[in-house]
């Protein structure tokens, strides 16, 4: 197949940088030309071939011209301030709301200075940081679904 | 009736996007839209509005008696894009089209289409046939995506454009009190009088056809309901985006896509034989 490089492990630099877990970009496939060269390029038509493709065959469309005296039937914000958008209608009251979106940011601010006793980098022995990941996305797509639900739907979807 | 919003409205979607048949259907059902994603210009195609119900239910008629729902709807096409001429129209279309008449909503908006009411049993898909604008001879219409709005109903109207109700509405008690009297007329309406704490007494009419969820001796509140409300019917509206596309964009893209794909395959055997020398050469 292709051209890959074996580690020299006699060379004691790079023994000395494989103990502390780096150094290997010295071995495999040589990056110059072979990668850089040759295979990204491919890439990047490839990408170039997707997005003209998005422009030819969907045209951004023309929206309505804007009016301030016109309320939208169904109000709703981009679809990434879905679930802040959510918090907002769902609480009663406009200062808890903003300040439960506040707290998001802040939250998050707060995660890796938490877990800074843990030294390993792994997701997997980072548990504190991965489960507020995980639980923060669910609670996300969530809130996010529910947004654009019905106002009595909005926290349960309609699950009770 | 289609009628009524052609009466009472130039354009029928409100600025808001709120369509103007919602005005007297007072109930939301769901319905969908089928359209093609793109079409070429002076291409004809279908736009299908489905509007699903079950067919066993039945609703009050006009004159009282119990009747089938009809069915009507709207297509909302972008400015320039009309209703196909007769001799336009595949002939599968035809068929399934027989006895539906789809008009235009008024000479101003000849992009906006209308049909029903028709029997719901029948056509719980209306297909709308439409021809697309040529951007070459005008100069109105470019090639770009448009949205596209569509609404179906099924069943007859809660209230009449004067804003009357219809007999297929809940009616609710003009005062609180007590019922102390319900007659039924020789056409099936129900004469209700209610007296108040006062001793003020009022009759209401009850259209025939509607079941009373209150007997005589019963007390009620102001506006409180004194039948079944017998909508089974419902208004939906939906929206899509079609693309009205350049058959030269197409065969640009086809060409750069296949230039394209040249280009990688030769920088892979480009590759390939580059990585022989390096292995020959020992030099990696």
């Amino acid at each position: 197949m292709s051209v890959i490089k074996k580690p020299d492990l006699t060379d004691p630099k790079l023994r000395a940088k494989l103990a502390k877990g780096m150094g290997h970009n010295y071995y495999g496939e040589p990056a110059w030309p072979n990668d850089l060269l040759y295979v990204f390029p491919v890439c990047i038509l490839g990408t170039f071939a997707c997005c003209i493709g998005l422009a030819v065959m969907a045209p951004t469309q023309m929206g309505e011209p804007a009016d301030p005296f016109n309320t939208p039937l169904e109000i709703l914000p981009e679809w990434y301030f879905f679930p802040t958008f959510n918090l907002l209608r769902v609480l009663p009251n406009k200062l808890l709301g903003v300040l439960a979106m506040a707290r998001v940011p802040a939250g998050l601010i707060t995660v890796p200075f938490i877990e800074n006793v843990n030294k390993f980098q792994n997701p997997f022995r980072r548990p504190i940081a991965s489960l507020v990941f995980i639980l923060g996305f669910f609670t996300a797509v969530w809130l996010g679904i529910g947004a654009c639900l019905p106002i009595d739907k909005a926290v349960s979807l309609g699950f009770w | 009736y289609p009628v009524f919003a052609q009466q009472g409205y130039s354009n029928p979607r409100a600025a808001n996007g709120k369509l103007a048949c919602a005005n007297c259907h007072l109930n939301q059902k769901a319905i969908e839209i089928e359209a093609p994603q793109a079409v070429l210009p002076n291409s004809v195609f279908e736009v299908t509005v489905k509007v699903p119900y079950d067919t066993t239910r039945q609703q009050v008629g006009a004159n009282g008696k119990k009747a089938d729902l009809n069915v009507g709807g709207i297509v909302i096409l972008p400015k320039g894009f009309k209703l196909a001429a007769k001799n336009q129209i595949p002939a599968e279309v035809k068929a399934k089209n027989k006895g539906v008449f789809i008009s235009p909503y008024s000479t101003e908006f000849d992009n906006i289409l209308i049909v029903g009411p028709i029997a719901g049993k029948t056509h719980q898909e209306l297909i709308f046939p439409v021809v697309s604008p040529d951007p070459e001879k005008d100069s109105d219409v470019k090639y770009l995506t448009y949205p596209l709005y569509a609404g179906g109903n099924r069943g007859r109207g809660q209230v009449y454009p004067t804003g009357e109700k219809s007999n297929i509405n809940s009616f609710g008690a003009v005062q609180a009190g007590q019922i102390s009297e319900i007659t039924t007329s020789e056409k099936g309406e129900s004469n209700i009088t209610i007296i108040n704490s006062d001793g003020v007494k009022t009759s209401q009419i009850i259209p025939a056809g509607l079941t009373l969820t209150v007997k005589q001796g019963d007390s009620v509140k102001v506006d409180q309901s004194l039948n079944i409300d017998p909508n089974v019917g419902g208004f939906g509206q939906e929206e899509t985006e079609i693309v009205l596309q350049n058959p030269l964009r197409i065969i640009g893209y086809l060409g750069f896509c296949f230039c394209v794909l040249l280009t990688q395959v030769l920088l892979i055997i480009k590759k390939k034989q580059f990585e022989k020398v390096q292995a020959a050469e020992l030099n990696f």
